[in-house]
Formats: structure tokens, sequence, C-alpha cells
């Protein structure tokens, strides 16, 4: 691990378009997969932290309904399915992008998500309601910082016009809801499949 | 006090505290027992203390007189008499302050001529014992005055917003300090229906709003005219309840399933119930869908704007106050004393609180219990802008429920007031209040950066002055280097 590959997030999200293309073509990819692992668990952290310990003004958390591990979930989840239907898609569009690459270039997105939020858990402490606002318009700004991105990533990896860019994008979306509906049905089979073997299994035994 | 006062009273603490107990005892079978209950912020149902619980029943028994027969209405004067519409004996029953009969009304004197009622659904005192009585039957509002000779009667008016084939059938009546009266009137969409003090209509009020299911919205645009007039029409929904609070705001609930089944009407007919509660004031928000939303048939105004609801659905009983918190639920179906069949109408005074059931024709009284006693008067001094008072009652109150999230508000607006923020901040945080919290943490930060502010700005020059200090350090080190 090199300082510059810790620096590197930085650079990219303030550079995108510089930084997506040094990403692709110039920089060692090992490091910058374990930088993607760091952005992906502080996500997580911040996450887990804000739900907890942002400020009352802002933050009305149940505490029987706080959990950790669904934070982690909503993270980890989402992320793969995005990068598992983006690259499905992609590879059938004529995308440059590698799967570690879409990986990597996604992850660096989901920078913006803990640069500006992670100072917020505490600074929102400090608030009234009336400055609750400036709060809200980081985090929607750290959204749109979050999207805008993804389009540049998703373009330089794959090298696309714009236009693909976005067209993809939606694509990817739905086939994010395939996914999601084919999971569900591949587990709620197996559970079928388990619980007949199962069956078969005690009425062997009960007639033994 | 007296001294029969004083063993009355320590006979009732002694009942309460024998009750409450039992209700901790009663753990196990708390499930199959679940009367009492609040919703916490979180739309849960917790369990809370009687606020009220069943002390007596009046049933024929009780009544040294032909026993009530779907009796529809009941309504308690000043002087703490009961009267009730006895709707199949066509009669208002009326006890005195003890629960005793003392008198019906069987008719009165119009034109040298006896007059009887027919299935009279509704009734009404006056401050001044003046009877209102909704003469359904009949198709009038009779006004007897406090020696029952009558006053006025008003029968269909005649005006160009009805129709010619209105039939004036009158199931509720209240009537203001002004003697302006206001009835409900079975099949009226447009309103309560406001007389003036001769008896004239002068206006319908505070009409329900139409409920439009969208879906049928788009179904009806694509509709011809044929088909559409063969649809149904969308029409409000009637009133189901009426009550007039000492002010002359008209208190109503409907069968409307939406969130202004409650309605808190002033002299031009808006709705001007405060909603300020965790959740809208109509009744159970948690329900099974093949038992549906509570079905508002009743209500009752108490002082310093509490008032109750009657869900006829699950006999159940919702107290909320003037902002709209629920303050307690009591009541069920079943068969047990405190437990009513169909219930119809609900009075609330002093520390009783009448519960009449049609089928039964029966009258469940409920007093009042410590808890509930020292919650209304919480919430009363609140409302009178007692707030030291209020702090005190509602400490007692969170002492019996500690889940009576509204409660800590009260607490905390006394804090913010004797200036203790930093209490008053913790106090809002139990009850989830957002609003008051932030202005409690606002003046807290306020008092905290103006008593540190030597300390604050000491560090922050000191911190400048020795960053530039190093960097003019660093600076003329340099100079002499090169």
């Amino acid at each position: 691990m090199t300082k510059e590959a810790i620096k590197y997030p930085f650079y990219l999200i303030t550079h995108p378009f510089q930084g997506y293309w040094d990403l692709k073509y110039e920089l060692k990819r090992r490091d910058h997969l374990i930088m993607a692992y760091v952005i992906i668990f502080s996500l997580i952290i911040t996450n887990i932290l804000s739900s907890q310990y942002a400020g009352f003004v802002v933050n009305i958390y149940n505490p029987e309904e706080m959990n950790s591990i669904m934070e982690i979930v909503y993270v980890i989840v989402p992320l793969l399915f995005w990068c598992v239907a983006n690259w499905s898609l992609t590879t059938l569009m004529d995308g440059e992008g590698k799967f570690v690459e879409i990986f990597i270039a996604t992850s660096y997105a989901l920078a913006p998500l803990v640069i500006i939020n992670f100072p917020w858990i505490w600074v929102s402490n400090f608030l009234t309601q009336q400055e609750a606002m400036f709060y809200f318009i980081s985090q929607s700004f750290a959204v749109v910082w979050f999207v805008f991105l993804i389009f540049t990533g998703n373009m330089t990896v794959h090298q696309y016009t714009p236009s693909k860019t976005v067209a993809t994008i939606i694509l990817t979306i739905v086939a994010m809801a395939f996914l999601a509906f084919l999971s569900l049905l591949f587990f709620s089979l197996i559970q079928q499949i388990i619980s007949f073997f199962s069956v078969i299994y005690q009425e062997i035994v009960f007639r033994m | 006090m007296t001294f029969t006062q004083m063993t009355r009273f320590s006979l009732r603490l002694c009942l309460i505290t024998i009750l409450l107990l039992s209700v901790g005892t009663r753990d196990v079978s708390a499930k199959d027992n679940q009367d009492t209950y609040n919703y916490s912020y979180w739309g849960e149902a917790v369990p809370a203390p009687p606020a009220y619980l069943p002390t007596l029943l009046i049933n024929s028994e009780q009544l040294e007189t032909e026993p009530l027969k779907t009796p529809n209405d009941l309504y308690v004067s000043d002087n703490r008499y009961v009267y009730i519409a006895d709707s199949g004996n066509n009669r208002i029953v009326i006890l005195d302050d003890a629960f005793q009969f003392a008198d019906t009304i069987e008719g009165f004197i119009y034109n040298q001529k006896e007059e009887t009622f027919l299935n009279p659904q509704g009734v009404f005192v006056t401050k001044d014992n003046h009877i209102y009585i909704a003469d359904t039957g009949n198709q009038r509002v009779v006004h007897l005055d406090e020696a029952r000779d009558l006053v006025k009667i008003i029968e269909k008016p005649d005006s160009e917003l009805l129709a010619d084939n209105f039939s004036f059938r009158p199931q509720k009546v209240v009537a203001d300090e002004a003697g302006r009266v206001f009835v409900m009137v079975e099949g009226v969409f447009d309103g309560f229906m406001e007389f003036s003090i001769d008896g004239y209509f002068t206006t319908f009020i505070g009409a329900n709003r139409v409920q439009v299911d969208p879906l049928e919205y788009l179904w009806r645009r694509f509709a011809t005219q044929e088909q559409r007039s063969q649809m149904v029409m969308f029409i409000p929904t009637e009133f189901t309840g009426l009550d007039i609070d000492d002010d002359g705001f008209l208190y109503a609930t409907n069968a409307d399933d939406s969130d202004d089944m409650i309605k808190k009407i002033n002299a031009r007919g808006d709705d001007i119930l405060r909603r300020e509660g965790f959740f809208n004031p109509v009744g159970d928000i948690l329900y099974t869908t093949e038992k549906g939303p509570s079905r508002l048939s009743d209500i009752t105004v108490a002082e310093s704007g509490i008032y109750s609801v009657l869900d006829q659905r699950r006999g159940r009983i919702f107290t909320y106050n003037g902002d709209g918190h629920l303050m307690y639920v009591f009541g069920s179906t079943g068969n047990r004393l405190g437990q009513f069949q169909t219930p119809v109408a609900i009075e609330q005074y002093d520390d009783f609180f009448l519960v009449l059931d049609r089928d039964l024709g029966e009258i469940t009284v409920f007093e009042v219990t410590n808890y509930g006693a020292t919650l209304n008067h919480a919430v009363k001094q609140y409302d009178q802008g007692d707030e030291v008072g209020a702090f005190d009652s509602f400490k007692e109150v969170v002492k019996m429920n500690t889940n009576l999230e509204f409660a800590y508000t009260g607490i905390g607006k006394a804090l913010l007031r004797q200036d203790d923020f930093k209490q008053a901040m913790y106090q809002f945080k139990q009850s989830l209040d957002q609003q008051n919290y932030s202005k409690a943490y606002l003046l807290y930060r306020n008092k905290t950066l103006r008593e540190h502010f030597t300390t604050i700005m000491t560090v922050i020059i000191l911190t400048i002055v020795i960053i530039l200090g190093i960097k003019f350090y660093i600076k003329s080190k340099r100079k002499r280097v090169s």
C-alpha cells in the first residue's frame, strides 16, 4: 500500500474523468482493490454509527429495530447486485470494463457518502431544527455526487458515450430487479426442495 | 373533608390499590384481558394502567320503572342528573345524581293537547335545565323548559336548501349558550342543521368531505353517462355523534375511514381539531383487516379540551387531550362488568364515565382510578398554563405509567420554564419530541457558549497567534538559510 493509493480516492472524487481514466489504464489494480474494500467498510461503519449517534434532531431511531448486521447487508447486497447486473449487461453491450474494474469504480463512487456523512454524524449533535436543513442538504449533495461518480465511472470504464451510459444505468437497475426476483425465486425453491427431501426422509424413518 | 368523605376516599384508595396490585400480578393472563393500553411513538400497543374502572351497572333491577328498551342517547345535566332517551318506550328517563330513578318525561302539552314522543333518539339539557329532545319518529325536535313546559317545537323546515321528499328524522341534538340548536339528522350529508333561537332553520354546518377512491374516479372517467348513473354516487358520509363544549364548539364523529373521523367544528363550519399527537385521533391504529378500523359512534367533551370517543365495533373508549394525544383507552365487548354488547352513547363528568348499551338497556358506570384522575388533572393544569402544577402531576403520572410519552413533554416544558435546559432536553428525548428538544437545545447551547465565551475566544486567538508565530519563525529561518 503506497501513500498514493490512500490519497487516490480523494483525487478521484474531485477529478472523476482523469481519475477513472488513470484507474483503468495506469495504476496498480491490487492497491485499488484494497482501497475499494476500505471504502465499503467505512461506509458500513458510517451507516451504523449514524443510525446510532446522529443527533436527536435529525435522527429518531427505534433501539429495538436497530440492527448492525442489516446495515452491512444494506450496503453489500445492493453493491454486489449492481456490479453483477452491470457486468452482465455491459459484456453484452460492448463494454470494455472487467468485473474488477466495475467493482472498484463503483466502490470509489461511494467515497463521498463516507467523506460527507461521517463528520456530520458528530456535527448533527450540535444542531437545532432550523439548522438541520444544512444536514439534509449535505446528505442530498453526497447522494448527487455519488450518482455523478457512478455515471462517470461507468462511462470511463466501459468507454461509452454519455447517452449510452444513461441507458446502461437504467437497464442495470431493471436487471437488478430481475436479479432480486430470481434470487427470491431461487431461495424459495431451494427451501421447498429441502423441505420435500426432509419430508421424504421423515416418511422413510417412520416406516422403517 | 368530613369523616364520611374521608372514609369514602380511603376506601376508594384501597380498592384502587387492590386493583392495581391485581393487574400487576395478573401478568400471565394479561394477553386475554388487554383492556387498557396506549400507543407508543412506534405505533405499538403498550400496556397502560386502567384510567377508569367499572363500579356499577344500572339495569332494570336498579330502575324502579319499566326496563329501558333500545335506549339511544344519554346526557348528564349540570346538576348531575342523567337523562336517557329511552327510544323503545317513547320516553325520557331521568336518574338523580346518585343514579337513583328520579322521573320520566312521557309527553308534553301542546295546544291544550297531550302530546307524546315516538322513538326519541336524542336528548340534550342546557345549563338552565331546558331539555331538547330529538323526537325522531314524529319528525321534530321538542324544546321543554325546566318545568317541562313546551317552549318550542322545531319541525321539518321550509327551505329551498332541502329536497321536497326530505324527511326530517333528528337523531342527536345540542344547543349552545346563545340558544342556537344543532341537529344531526338521519340521511343528511350536508352537515348538521343549525336552527336559530326561534327555531328557524338557518344553515347546514360542517359537512364531511367527499371521499373519492382514485381507482373508481379513473373508472368513472371512462364510463358513459348511462353507466355513470348506475354507479354509486360520491357522497360525503353522515355524522354519527355530536357534542358541544363550553365554548360552543361542536365535536362530531363520522364513520369515514379517514383521518378526520373526529372533528371540532367552529361557528364557520371549519374543522379546527388539533392533531399534534403521534397519530391522528382515529381510535385504534392497529387492527386486523377483517375487523376493520374503529367505528366511532359517539363523542363526549370534558373540560380543557379533553374528549372521548366510543368505538362501537370493539366497545372501546378512547380519550384524547386537546392536542390530540391519546390519554387512555378502556372498555371492551363481552359479558362481564365493564364490557358491552352494543354501546351507543357515552357521557363523561366529574369522576364518572357512563356508557349506554342499547340492546341490553343498561348503563355501565365507570369511576376514575388514581392514575386516571392524576392524568386528567395534569392535562387540565397544563391546559390552564399552570406548568409548575402540571410538572408535579405529570411526574406522578409517569411514576404510574413510564410508557406515557406525551407526559414527558409536559414535564420538559415546565423544566424549560425553570431554565433547566439540560433536564428539559432529557425529558423531550423521552417523549421523542424533536421540536421542543430543539428549542431546549438552542437555549442550552446559547447558555453554554455564553458561559464559556472567554475560554473559547482565548483558545481561538491563541491558536491563531501560535500558528502565525510558527509560520513566521519558519519563514525567517529559511531566509537565514538562503
